[in-house]
């Protein structure tokens, strides 16, 4: 297993107590608000450290290391871009050991691999959710971490661009080859993306292994997106 | 609105207003027609007294924001035993009576208080006991202000840069720091503000070298308001220009900011 969360942590009155693991693909965390979904995200970040147990990459044990020495990218969910600094340096703060060129070469190939290269110099107040979505991907995608964490990354975005955004998320899947360990809430998102799932519910997971077995048998008929798409249509009727 | 709503609300919003301005408004004004406002432009007692108490307010303010940022980073960070008993601290010197504040800086500062016996700065009568006056009596102001700034910056952008490879110090000075930036210069300025117009503390520690305050006192005690009313119009409308000037400087900052 590449990664494997033994953990427990106490927040006031809720408690996050998981087995977790997952290989090297694309891994959905599911559940409903307030299950402990960022919580667990966190202690994979090294954000919080957890009362008692450990968090083990790639065969090393990280539970001590802080979230700057851990090379895991973490993108919230309203994505924290820094305001006061345009895109390029956005993106370009993990870059700090870089040469000047060199920086500039990686931050130009990031932004082009997420077409992204013409708002570099724009501040990020003036972005839209889908394109503040691909600057804070690229940011933590420019330090080639080993594993990106996503915080409810489709939240705050409409139907339409959804549909969007989940093939955006496949294709820097496969093209950065890089695990990636997503949150959600929204089922259809979790079958659409998911090789692997964990259900989470009140801080434990409840169910965990591919996404067939989780959905029992049914997942095509999320994963081709003809609920979603049947969804879109009458959506379109309505309108 | 109601009209008779908004005439309520505008008479007695104008009521306030004037109450403010018109002391300051009459003090400058009948100065123009009293020679002894140029000879009080002549008198280098009342500009050395000035620059002494806008100097003696800088140096306050300057160690009010390096002694004062890193507490105020903290309270707005972390939760830790004792910490409303340090936000209680904080916020002391602003309900004992300035002349009482004094007292107790004399009782430490004075020649023979708990720092004053071995300090080997003098207090008593001079710049540093001004300063400390002037610190003890501003610093809550720059400390909740800046306080304020920290706690109005989602914690998400500084753990975001953590993951991106920044050290907790990084972190500090690239992301809280700029960003507190507005609220900690506005503190700032709050603070110099309140230094300058300390009067109450200072007059007990250090009566000379006098600062305007005491200056405008103590010619109005032996002369009366004739001879102090030149001072106060001078002392009032330098720090109204400066204050002016620095909240330009700020302002603009944050217009060319917005329209980068």
């Amino acid at each position: 297993m590449f990664l494997e969360v033994n953990a427990e942590k106490n927040l006031g009155s809720f408690r996050l107590n998981v087995e977790f693991s997952m290989g090297r693909g694309y891994c959905v965390i599911l559940g409903p608000t307030g299950a402990g979904k960022s919580l667990l995200l966190e202690l994979i970040a090294g954000i919080v450290k957890p009362d008692r147990g450990r968090v083990v990459m790639d065969g090393e044990d990280i539970t001590e290391i802080p979230p700057e020495k851990r090379g895991i990218g973490f993108v919230p969910q309203d994505y924290a871009l820094f305001p006061h600094m345009n895109v390029r340096k956005n993106i370009a703060y993990g870059l700090r050991h870089e040469k000047g060129h060199k920086k500039d070469k990686r931050v130009k190939e990031i932004a082009e691999k997420l077409g992204i290269s013409h708002l570099l110099d724009r501040e990020p107040a003036t972005l839209s959710g889908g394109e503040r979505q691909r600057v804070a991907l690229a940011r933590a995608l420019v330090i080639k971490p080993k594993l990106i964490l996503l915080d409810e990354p489709l939240s705050a975005v409409d139907l339409g661009t959804k549909e969007k955004l989940i093939n955006e998320l496949k294709y820097i899947h496969s093209e950065f080859e890089i695990p990636i360990v997503h949150v959600t809430h929204d089922v259809i998102e979790a079958a659409m993306l998911a090789e692997e799932m964990a259900v989470v519910m009140d801080g434990r997971i409840i169910k965990a292994g591919g996404v067939e077995d989780i959905l029992h048998g049914r997942a095509t008929e999320f994963r081709d997106g003809s609920l979603f798409k049947t969804f879109l249509e009458i959506m379109k009727q309505w309108s | 609105m109601r009209p008779t709503f908004s005439l309520v609300l505008a008479a007695l919003s104008a009521l306030i207003v004037l109450f403010i301005l018109l002391p300051v408004v009459v003090t400058i004004s009948t100065q123009f027609y009293n020679p002894g406002f140029i000879q009080a432009m002549e008198d280098r007692a009342v500009w050395s007294s000035i620059l002494l108490t806008y100097y003696a307010a800088l140096l306050s303010t300057l160690i009010a924001i390096v002694f004062g940022t890193p507490l105020s980073y903290i309270l707005s960070r972390y939760s830790f035993l004792g910490r409303s008993i340090v936000e209680g601290v904080v916020d002391i010197p602003v309900v004992i009576p300035h002349t009482a504040a004094g007292i107790a800086l004399l009782a430490v500062f004075g020649s023979n208080g708990l720092i004053g016996s071995f300090s080997p700065f003098k207090f008593v009568d001079a710049l540093p006991g001004i300063v400390v006056a002037m610190l003890f009596v501003s610093v809550p102001i720059y400390l909740n202000a800046a306080r304020e700034g920290f706690a109005s910056i989602d914690l998400r952008l500084e753990q975001v840069a953590r993951t991106l490879g920044a050290s907790q110090w990084r972190v500090f000075f690239t992301i809280s720091l700029p960003l507190a930036a507005r609220h900690i210069a506005a503190g700032a300025l709050m603070a110099w503000a309140r230094a300058i117009s300390e009067f109450g503390a200072i007059v007990v520690i250090a009566y000379y070298p006098m600062i305007a305050p005491t200056l405008i006192y103590e010619r109005y005690i032996s002369a009366g308001l004739s001879a102090a009313g030149p001072v106060t119009a001078i002392l009032i409308l330098l720090s109204l220009a400066v204050f002016v000037a620095i909240r330009i400087l700020l302002w603009g900052e944050n217009v060319s900011r917005s329209e980068r």
